[in-house]
């Protein structure tokens, strides 16, 4: 299973793994140089994560498919555990012991999620698309969704919608129900509203307005707005930054630390960030657009919209144009789990892509 | 021949779709960035800098006073200071009310304070002085709840004794608005406000220095990024003897009253004691309203510094300048005699004199000798108001002496002339009879006495009182040198202040004076009992323990080295309660020779 063929690896997209390794790179700078001691232990979870990588590569993405339903099914058997048994840090259980490490299972879960998805809607390729494109998906789509925002982790759980969206998008479904299923998420919003803790409806209502708690909620945003602004054009170099550096931004080894790169390098060190990233995500249409059948296709689109969601949804918090939803930056931010997850999408990508004249 | 297979058209349009989709977020980002890097980023690395950025200020020593022999009278010593930086509170209310607790004084207080400052300001704030070990240990033990709150080394002033020459050192408080407009000052700066303190404090104050320091959220130091070095205020050589001081503390007691002594030679001032004083050491640290009230309103007036500020009429110290004036207008010579009966009329009303005796006809020397009103009463009449306050002026009384210590008054020497003017009324020949003896309107301080027998004493040299003999750097640096200055020479014959001196040594050697004499040291001076209300009958005539008690001398006689004038506030006859107290402090100028004089052979 693990033999790979010769014609395998000429194929493999050194490309794309070489913007993904230049995003982990700069995310291994900006954590140990904040916090020395995370340093090595992000670089742990890296070698992990190169081990799985190796694995999700080396055995055909339609192999992988197969198994996905199960992977789904034990997410959100686990997804339920966590809620029942999880270690909580910070109000929130999310994690999960497995031996000495903590494991989110809501960062794992996406690449099955994906899977399922991907799945379901190349088998139905050769049907007269209709409702069920747009209502299985979404079928699959919320419970997880729901179990994940009662973690609460409002953030994957957001991540996960565009993922859907995206699939069924690609995966074929009319327009016209596109509209409509729009139409409906916009008229349950309000809904949702109340089904937000008071801190997360808290830290909506600090991003109209930041004045409203300036030594609260809003203290996130203003000084992530004072680390980036401060860091102007050239930035204050690797060691200069004062805001991450003096633990005047929060979080800023995890969910804030695009800001503390941006301190250290400047408007132009984070622009050259975010071609990185986009670079990566047009990559991964490019192997979406050229894969050899509708499955790969639909995985490489989804691992590439979920890569690119989150890189949105946490770049939008950390400048302030979004409300503050904890949810790290994929390949820069501390965090075994999410690193995984990140990695596990290039992979899976790379899978689809070596094998498009397969 | 395997080729991609390409997707449907559709999956191509709608990949585009999403890829534009994302492509906008992106750009999005973008934008936001130059936004805060670009537009705003300037300002944002003023607000990076304001949140790192502390300016902590160094306090500078404040300069030692010294005596003439180097001892020092004012010093200091490190004291905890409490500092806030009001940017770093999250909630400067609670933080009061705690602070307020921990240290059992008013909230409101520490509100006053707070409330010249901005909340946001980064600048430290100190909140409170000279807190007690136990003070600091509970706020340490609190520190977790008392965020940007430090506690701060600084110098504090430290005194010989709780209330030793209060009046003399002053006190230092924190500059008042008023003084903010000055130059040079800044809130909470530590100003002399009276006394010592005062006259050179802006030599003394030296210059605060301060640290730029960088802190990290939680205010903790992290580095220091520049630092000036506080200047030590220059140190202050006075021209007080420390020991000479003390002894004339002791010797006034508890009585209310001041002592003066002085150098007739140039001036100088040894000690200049007034009781009762206030708790100096008190004023180190901020006074609370029912300390501050409790002093303004204590009858007894321990703020007011009796040597300079307390008014007094001179009583029989005055003959000495009636003497004078008969003498140098040749009213009199030393050979003439006038009557010296109990009770002596003029105008149908009866003046008395203090003994109950007739003691028949007195030379000038021998009415000094005893003190003899009536004597006095005749020959103020002879030589006439205006010429008793000629001399008196000469002499230096009615103004003020310029010694520069705080809130000196000039005193009033009437004559016909200012009576008429200020008054708008006619001077009457009892008012010469008055005058005579140093009662009715003419009123003097302490410190004018000694220099008005200073000039007796050296000849009829007017000197202004020196307290400052210079002020020099720690390093040693001259700064100012204050030299003996001569306010005016008095125009008397020389045989004049002879036949005085002659005079007033046998007032203390056979006279009223008998009990300043010293072993071994041969003193001259006049008593003085200054009568403080008008006597009903002869009974009260007879009591006399309400009247101010006065001796204004000097010694040796031959060869005067020290002045010395002593008040005690309604105490008694001046011979039974001052002179006393004037041999004692004598004693102590004197040490040697007095040893000398008694040792056993």
């Amino acid at each position: 299973m693990l033999r790979v063929d010769r014609r395998l690896l000429v194929q493999f997209d050194w490309l794309l793994v070489g913007l993904a390794g230049l995003l982990i790179v700069a995310g291994l700078l900006t954590v140990s140089t904040l916090v020395p001691r995370l340093g090595a232990r992000q670089l742990m979870a890296l070698g992990i994560a190169t081990v799985a990588a190796m694995v999700l590569v080396s055995v055909d993405y339609r192999t992988l498919a197969r198994w996905a339903c199960w992977g789904y099914g034990l997410g959100l058997v686990t997804l339920v555990a966590v809620l029942v048994a999880g270690r909580s840090a910070l109000g929130a259980r999310r994690w999960i012991a497995v031996g000495p490490v903590g494991l989110q299972p809501s960062e794992l879960f996406k690449l099955a999620f994906i899977g399922t998805l991907a799945v379901y809607l190349a088998a139905r390729e050769s049907h007269r698309p209709g409702w069920d494109r747009v209502l299985v998906p979404l079928a699959l789509t919320l419970p997880a969704v729901g179990l994940i925002v009662k973690q609460p982790d409002l953030g994957t759980a957001l991540t996960l919608l565009p993922v859907a969206v995206a699939l069924i998008v690609v995966g074929g479904a009319r327009w016209r129900h596109l509209g409509m299923l729009a139409g409906c998420g916009l008229a349950v919003l309000p809904v949702f509203w109340f089904l937000l803790r008071d801190y997360q409806r808290e830290r909506i209502l600090v991003y109209v307005d930041p004045s409203r708690d300036p030594l609260g909620s809003a203290w996130n945003v203003i000084q992530a707005k004072i680390t980036i602004g401060s860091g102007q054009l050239w930035g204050k170099g690797l060691f200069g930054g004062t805001q991450s550096r003096l633990a005047f931004l929060p979080e800023r080894h995890t969910d804030f630390v695009f800001a503390a790169f941006a301190e250290s390098w400047g408007f132009l060190g984070a622009v050259a960030l975010l071609i990185v990233y986009v670079l990566l995500v047009l990559r991964g249409f490019e192997v979406a657009a050229t894969a050899r059948d509708t499955l790969g296709s639909l995985l490489a689109t989804g691992a590439t919209v979920l890569l690119a969601s989150q890189a949105l949804v946490n770049l939008g918090m950390v400048t302030g144009l979004l409300p503050v939803v904890g949810i790290p930056l994929p390949f820069v931010s501390y965090g075994g789990s999410g690193l995984l997850t990140a990695v596990g999408a290039v992979a899976l990508i790379a899978n689809v892509r070596m094998r498009r004249f397969a | 021949m395997i080729r991609p297979r390409p997707a449907p058209a559709v999956q191509r349009a709608r990949l585009r779709f999403l890829a534009a989709a994302l492509g906008v977020g992106f750009l999005a980002v973008a934008g936001q960035l130059a936004h805060l890097q670009i537009l705003s980023g300037e300002r944002l690395a003023a607000l990076s800098d304001r949140n790192r950025l502390r300016l902590r200020p160094i306090a500078a020593p404040r300069g030692i006073l010294f005596d003439r022999t180097g001892l020092p009278l004012v010093d200091n010593r490190p004291a905890f200071s409490l500092m806030v930086v009001p940017r770093d509170v999250p909630d400067l209310s609670a933080l009061l009310d705690t602070l307020a607790g921990l240290l059992q004084i008013p909230a409101s207080e520490l509100r006053d304070r707070l409330a010249r400052v901005s909340s946001d300001s980064p600048w430290p704030l100190r909140l409170s002085r000279g807190l007690t070990l136990e003070e600091v240990a509970r706020i340490e033990e609190w520190r977790l709840d008392l965020p940007g709150v430090t506690v701060e080394v600084e110098p504090q002033r430290a005194y010989p004794g709780v209330r030793f020459a209060a009046h003399l050192l002053g006190y230092v408080r924190e500059a008042s608005d008023a003084d903010l407009g000055r130059s040079g000052l800044r809130r909470g700066d530590l100003v002399g406000q009276t006394g010592l303190e005062r006259l050179h404090d802006e030599h003394l104050r030296g210059r605060d220095g301060g640290e730029q320091v960088e802190v990290d959220a939680y205010g903790r130091l992290i580095r220091v990024l520049d630092r000036r070095e506080p200047v030590p205020g220059a140190h202050m050589r006075t021209t007080i003897d420390r020991r000479i001081q003390q002894a004339a503390e002791d010797a006034l007691g508890a009585r209310a009253g001041a002592v003066v002594v002085m150098d007739p030679r140039n001036g100088d001032v040894l000690a200049l004691a007034s009781h009762p004083a206030f708790p100096v050491e008190r004023f180190a640290r901020p006074l609370d309203r029912e300390t501050w009230l409790g002093l303004v309103q204590d009858p007894t007036r321990p703020l007011l510094n009796r040597a300079v500020q307390g008014l007094y009429p001179p009583g029989s110290l005055f003959k000495v300048v009636v003497a004078a004036a008969g003498l140098q207008g040749q009213v009199i010579t030393p050979f003439d005699r006038l009557a010296c009966p109990r009770q002596w009329v003029f105008g149908g009303r009866p003046y008395h004199n203090w003994e109950d005796h007739d003691r028949g006809a007195l030379t000038l020397h021998e009415a000094l000798q005893f003190s003899c009103n009536t004597f006095f009463y005749q020959l103020g009449l002879k030589v006439g108001p205006e010429r008793i306050a000629q001399m008196a002026q000469a002499l230096g009384l009615g103004r003020v002496t310029d010694s520069g210590l705080t809130g000196e008054r000039p005193g009033l020497v009437p004559s016909p002339a200012w009576k008429r003017e200020a008054l708008k009324d006619k001077w009457h020949p009892g008012d010469t009879v008055s005058l005579s003896i140093g009662q009715g309107l003419i009123t003097v301080t302490p410190l004018q006495v000694a220099r008005l027998m200073a000039a007796v004493a050296n000849g009829g040299t007017l000197w202004k009182p020196r307290l400052v003999d210079r002020v020099v750097t720690p390093e040693g640096r001259l700064i100012r040198e204050v030299a003996p200055e001569v306010q005016g020479r008095v125009e008397v014959a020389p045989v004049v202040f002879d036949f005085l001196r002659d005079a007033l040594a046998s007032v203390v050697a056979a006279g009223t004076g008998k009990a300043a004499q010293v072993p071994g040291v041969a003193v001259a001076g006049k008593t003085g009992t200054a009568q403080t209300h008008e006597f009903r009958s002869d009974a009260d005539r007879k009591r006399r323990d309400q009247d101010h008690a006065w001796f204004a001398g000097f010694a040796p006689v031959d060869e005067p080295q020290v002045v010395i004038v002593v008040l005690a506030e309604r105490a008694g006859l001046g011979g039974q309660v001052a002179a006393p107290i004037a041999r004692e402090v004598l004693k102590a100028v004197f040490l040697e020779k007095v040893a000398r004089a008694t040792a056993p052979r």
